[in-house]
């Protein structure tokens, strides 16, 4: 085949195809190659403001890490008393849950079955567990060194960041792993704390913070986009305010991540959309435009 | 009828193959292996003793070097009675069959004795060894349910590993008396 | 003609080989027509001719001349001489005796050719008279063997007649000889290689190998050797023949004793299994106790084997007479043994000494174990361990050896008399003594396996547990019906109390993950210890002792195969060869023979004992012996 010299190519004309024999060798393209290339079909034009509005969900999750830390830096102080705690946790329980049947009307409810008695259920479930085992909890991490338990609860409060759900559709999302990863991450740091009980409000306050506060979020975000950028400025001002009072190097390097995450990351993300030069043309490999994603549970 | 002729083995060690020829249908091949040397056995056993000096000059214990007297005859003795084959022989019997026997330097010879009747074919044949490929003479035995498989091959000359002059020497040799058998065998 | 012949085996023929070469050369003419040299006309001893090949007993190389007795195998062209048949003889009663022994061996024995034994001057007359002989006993090819006086110098020659009387027309073939010793291919066995799958190691008239046949006219046609040298019969045989029947009074008495006592064994034997096969001993918890000594499994077999030996049937092939040699010397050496145990035990009183000290033994050993827990309680090898988990642990270990030692305390007025009883079980041989020991050791070991038992069945539950919490922590299962791990969603509920629980576990394995170790080397000990007995056992049950004793002292009984050795050679002469018995080799003999032990095998293997041990679950010593069958 490729021993035929390129003379006849005005009368043969060529196509695209190996089926047939034609007067060229196998690797021949023509003029028209090019005629097919396309840049940046798949690009997307983003607004400032409504980037800066989703960021607001890492901005949240960071926010309750350092809420917990904080607190639990506290707790370990005896500055606070295990007492108020678990009482304005309770309290704050019951608003949230109240506020999560009001703001959509009890129609989530009504769409995933799930009766009061359920909730009572896990509640009690919650409690009961972490009472029982707060006497275990307090004498677990005995013999290990405290280092080691910090250098743990640090490793798995930063899994807890990687692997949330943002609303990102990546592979490497896992809620569960993440909820996993907090929760072990507050035993680690509960079993440090003087008495059983400071144990039991930490891991009750964990739950709180890192399964139930999530959902509200959520749903906040969902029906009440303009409540809900105030309930994350609230909330990111009162961890920068605790994180104040334990050390101000940190609040003001904590303040600065949340502002380059909330406003210099979507900047940048804007500009760079800028540089994008995708190409597509017929060298790219077949690609199934139906999502397939369905048939693989 | 006989008569001798050098050749070497693959590492270039000197190899004797005596050929004796009986009669048209009995010839047998010996190939001497090259000898053992006094050089190595000599570095061998200073090896050991110097080591085991090594070791009773640190703990003084003279048990050491009982030891190491013993284990150099133990070893020398296995080594010639189980490992060092001194000659190999091949005879082969028209009509009756091939014999194999290796003599070890101690003077223990295992014979191995394959009958006509389940002789395929002797051919040379190609494998890997280490980092190279040799040349081996085999017996091929025949399956005995059916008529044209193998079920074995039997390698010839393992110890002596000749190169692929001597191996033609000997093979020619092997198949004019197979070629005469598969001949009488089928004429009547 | 460099090649000496090495090692003769034969007087005749190291005599032959002996004297370099006859010393006047022929002078006389040969008065039998020797078949035309074959240097002199190479086109016919060339050509495709028909080597034949004549099997001549060694026995037979002296023998006065006469007629060749045997059989023609035409498919391996192959004659095989089993007697010679001397002058005078009335060709009628040479035929009627060779009948006969057609008749009782089932083998085509016929009058092959002729022998012609040269010791004084030759005699003209002779080889005429013998050339007649072929018209008389008609056989197809006919061989005319020929020895010269005192030589090695031997003729050979087969024609095969193309008419009746014209022996000019004949064709004549090329003649192998090959010597073989009629006793060692009688009494030999021949095993035919491993490597053949399909043959059996009796099976060898099936097998159609030139070899076998030749053994196996041999063997058959012993009929033919009946005859020994004094006999006086109307025809003179020359064949191998034994020294003269052994007369021993003793021998005579033992075959002659030896139906009725093992009949009388046999049903002796009968009644004890019998006995043990009552339904007292199947109940449950007496079942249990008898599967796991192995001190019962042992005399289960024993009893199996000497069923066997004594059985009065009648053993079908060698291979089974063989067995049956086999387990007998191996029980009687085992009670020889066990005999002599019995006696040093009793001659120094060592009994009581073994008494006395076993219970200090048992004590020290007790303490040892408190001191480890005590070790094991503080912080051992500097390692963190959980402190209230350790103690509960360490608690519960320590009251397992304070009731341990009563126990102990309490047997120990009674421990002599048991150990004297025990002891009397060794004149039932070696083997039974070594399996109670090795009985006797789980049972003063007993506290290490309840420590053993408890520590892995902790550490097991701690390890599934870890792995499904592990797996639950990731947000996975393990789906049953596809064999795999899916992903699965769960509740918020079920996530927070998996991680509760698998955090509590993960600190506290590795305090349980050490006390399992620990035990699981003191049980390791033990096991392997009793691992040792039970291969000492398992050594004296199967070794076939017979067996190794035959082919030590009667190598050719045992035969792998044959060799040829070419015994000295001249040219124009028939090529001599001389067969001899390849010994099977000790590794094949051990392979062939090793009797049956009770469940041999053992149960795991490296990989899967380090699985198991590392999952937790339970080894054991002893082996099942059901499954291993099939």
């Amino acid at each position: 085949m490729c021993a035929q010299p390129v003379t006849n190519t005005k009368e043969a004309r060529w196509q695209k195809v190996l089926y047939e024999r034609q007067p060229f060798p196998d690797n021949y393209v023509d003029q028209r190659f090019l005629e097919e290339l396309r840049k940046n079909v798949y690009a997307r034009k983003y607004q400032y403001w409504a980037v800066v509005f989703e960021s607001s969900v890492v901005i949240q999750q960071l926010c309750s890490v350092c809420v917990f830390v904080v607190i639990w830096w506290y707790m370990d102080e005896g500055l606070l008393a295990p007492h108020w705690l678990f009482g304005t946790g309770l309290a704050s329980s019951l608003i949230g849950y109240v506020l999560f049947d009001l703001i959509d009307g009890g129609e989530g409810r009504k769409k995933s079955g799930r009766t009061r008695w359920a909730d009572l259920k896990s509640a009690l479930v919650f409690i009961t567990f972490t009472y029982g085992f707060s006497p275990v909890l307090k004498t677990l991490t005995e013999s290990v060194s405290t280092d080691t338990i910090y250098a743990m609860s640090v490793f798995m409060l930063l899994g807890h960041l990687i692997f949330f759900d943002y609303g990102a559709n990546a592979a490497i999302v896992s809620s569960t792993l993440s909820l996993n990863m907090a929760i072990f991450a507050s035993v680690c740091l509960a079993s440090r704390l003087p008495r059983s009980l400071h144990a039991f409000v930490m891991v009750t306050f964990a739950i709180q913070i890192f399964a139930l506060w999530p959902m509200l979020q959520k749903k906040l975000k969902a029906c009440t986009p303009h409540s809900y950028v105030g309930v994350t400025l609230l909330f990111a001002f009162s961890a920068l305010g605790g994180l104040l009072s334990i050390s101000a190097v940190g609040a003001i390097l904590f303040a600065l991540l949340l502002v380059s995450i909330s406003c210099l990351c979507p900047f940048y993300l804007i500009r760079l959309q800028l540089f994008k030069e995708n190409i597509h043309g017929p060298w790219d490999e077949a690609e199934i435009k139906e999502d397939l994603s369905r048939f693989l549970s | 009828m006989e008569d001798e002729q050098n050749f070497s083995d693959i590492c270039g060690g000197r190899l004797a193959l005596q050929r004796r020829c009986y009669s048209p249908s009995c010839l047998e091949f010996c190939l001497s292996c090259p000898r053992i040397t006094l050089r190595s056995l000599t570095a061998v056993t200073c090896t050991v003793w110097l080591a085991a000096y090594g070791l009773f000059t640190l703990c003084e214990n003279s048990m050491i070097l009982s030891a190491a007297i013993f284990i150099t005859l133990l070893g020398l003795l296995g080594y010639l009675h189980f490992v060092k084959i001194d000659h190999e022989t091949l005879l082969i019997i028209d009509s009756l069959g091939i014999q194999m026997t290796s003599s070890y330097a101690s003077g223990k010879e295992s014979t191995t004795f394959i009958e006509m009747g389940e002789v395929n074919d002797v051919v040379i044949n190609e494998a890997i060894y280490m980092q190279k490929v040799i040349y081996y003479l085999c017996i091929l035995l025949k399956d005995p349910v059916e008529p044209h498989g193998i079920s074995q091959v039997v390698p010839l000359f393992q110890s002596a590993k000749p190169r692929l002059d001597c191996l033609i020497e000997v093979y020619r040799s092997c198949q004019d008396i197979l070629a005469h058998q598969k001949a009488t065998s089928t004429s009547p | 003609m460099g090649l000496v012949s090495r090692g003769t085996a034969e007087a005749g023929l190291g005599a032959a080989s002996a004297v370099d070469r006859p010393g006047p050369p022929d002078a006389v003419p040969d008065p039998i027509p020797t078949p035309p040299a074959e240097g002199a006309d190479p086109g016919s001893s060339r050509g495709p001719g028909m080597v034949l090949k004549a099997y001549f007993p060694t026995c037979c190389a002296s023998a006065d001349s006469g007629l060749l007795v045997g059989r023609w195998v035409p498919e391996q062209s192959s004659a095989v001489v089993l007697a010679v048949v001397h002058f005078p003889f009335i060709p009628i009663q040479v035929k009627e005796l060779l009948a006969q022994v057609q008749q009782a061996s089932q083998v085509g024995v016929t009058v092959l050719g002729t022998w012609c034994h040269r010791r004084q001057e030759p005699e003209e007359s002779l080889g005429h008279f013998l050339e007649g002989l072929g018209a008389i006993f008609s056989h197809k090819p006919w061989f005319q063997l020929c020895r010269e006086r005192g030589s090695k110098s031997w003729s050979c020659k087969a024609t095969r007649w193309q008419g009746p009387a014209s022996p000019a027309a004949s064709g004549e073939d090329q003649v192998m000889l090959i010597f073989y010793d009629q006793r060692k291919v009688l009494l030999s066995q021949l095993h035919p290689p491993a490597a053949l799958p399909d043959r059996q190691a009796g099976d060898t008239t099936a097998s159609a190998g030139g070899l076998a046949a030749v053994f196996d006219t041999v063997a058959r046609s012993e009929a033919l050797f009946q005859s020994d040298r004094f006999d006086e019969g109307p025809v003179r045989l020359s064949h191998w023949q034994s020294e003269g029947v052994e007369a021993s009074i003793l021998v005579e008495l033992a075959k002659w004793a030896a139906g009725p006592v093992c009949l009388l064994l046999a049903c002796l034997l009968s009644l004890v299994s019998a006995a043990s096969a009552c339904r007292v001993f199947k109940l449950w918890p007496l079942s249990f106790i008898w599967s796991k000594l192995s001190t019962c499994e042992q005399l289960r077999h024993r009893l199996e084997q000497l069923t066997l030996i004594f059985s009065t049937r009648k053993a079908k092939n060698p291979a089974q007479l063989m067995r049956k040699a086999n387990m007998f010397v191996s029980v009687l050496l085992d009670v020889a043994l066990g005999l002599m145990l019995l006696s040093w035990l009793h001659r120094k009183d060592l009994i009581g000494q073994l008494a006395d000290a076993l219970i200090p033994v048992a004590d020290h050993v007790a303490e040892e174990l408190q001191h480890l827990l005590q070790w094991l309680m503080g912080a051992p090898a500097g390692l963190k361990m959980n402190r209230a988990l350790d103690q509960v642990l360490g608690r519960f270990f320590l009251y397992h050896i304070h009731l341990w030692i009563s126990y102990i305390h309490l047997m120990s007025p009674f421990i002599e008399r048991i150990l004297w009883h025990v002891g009397l079980s060794a004149c039932l041989g070696l083997t039974v003594a070594l399996s109670i020991l090795s009985d006797i050791i789980a049972l003063l070991t007993f506290h290490i396996y309840c420590f053993y038992v408890y520590g892995a069945r902790l550490y097991c539950l701690k390890i599934h547990g870890l792995s499904s919490l592990w797996r639950l922590f990731r947000g996975k299962k393990w789906n049953v019906l596809r064999q795999r791990v899916d992903s699965c969603s769960y509740d918020l509920d079920e996530l927070f109390i998996g991680t509760l629980l698998f955090t509590v576990l993960v600190f506290l394995l590795p305090t349980t993950a050490l006390y399992y170790l620990v035990f699981t080397l003191l049980r390791l000990l033990v096991v392997t210890v009793q691992g040792l007995i039970h291969l000492l056992v398992d050594l004296i049950n199967s070794l076939p002792l017979y067996s190794l004793g035959l082919r030590l002292c009667r190598p050719y009984r045992l035969a792998a195969g044959v060799k040829f050795r070419v015994l000295e050679h001249e040219t124009g002469r028939p090529l001599r060869l001389l067969m001899q018995i390849n010994p099977l080799p000790y590794s094949r003999v051990m392979h062939t023979y090793r009797l049956p032990t009770c469940g041999c095998h053992p149960q795991h293997s490296w990989g899967s004992l380090c699985r198991k041990l590392f999952f937790g679950e339970l080894i054991y010593p002893w082996r099942q012996r059901g499954d291993k069958q099939d």
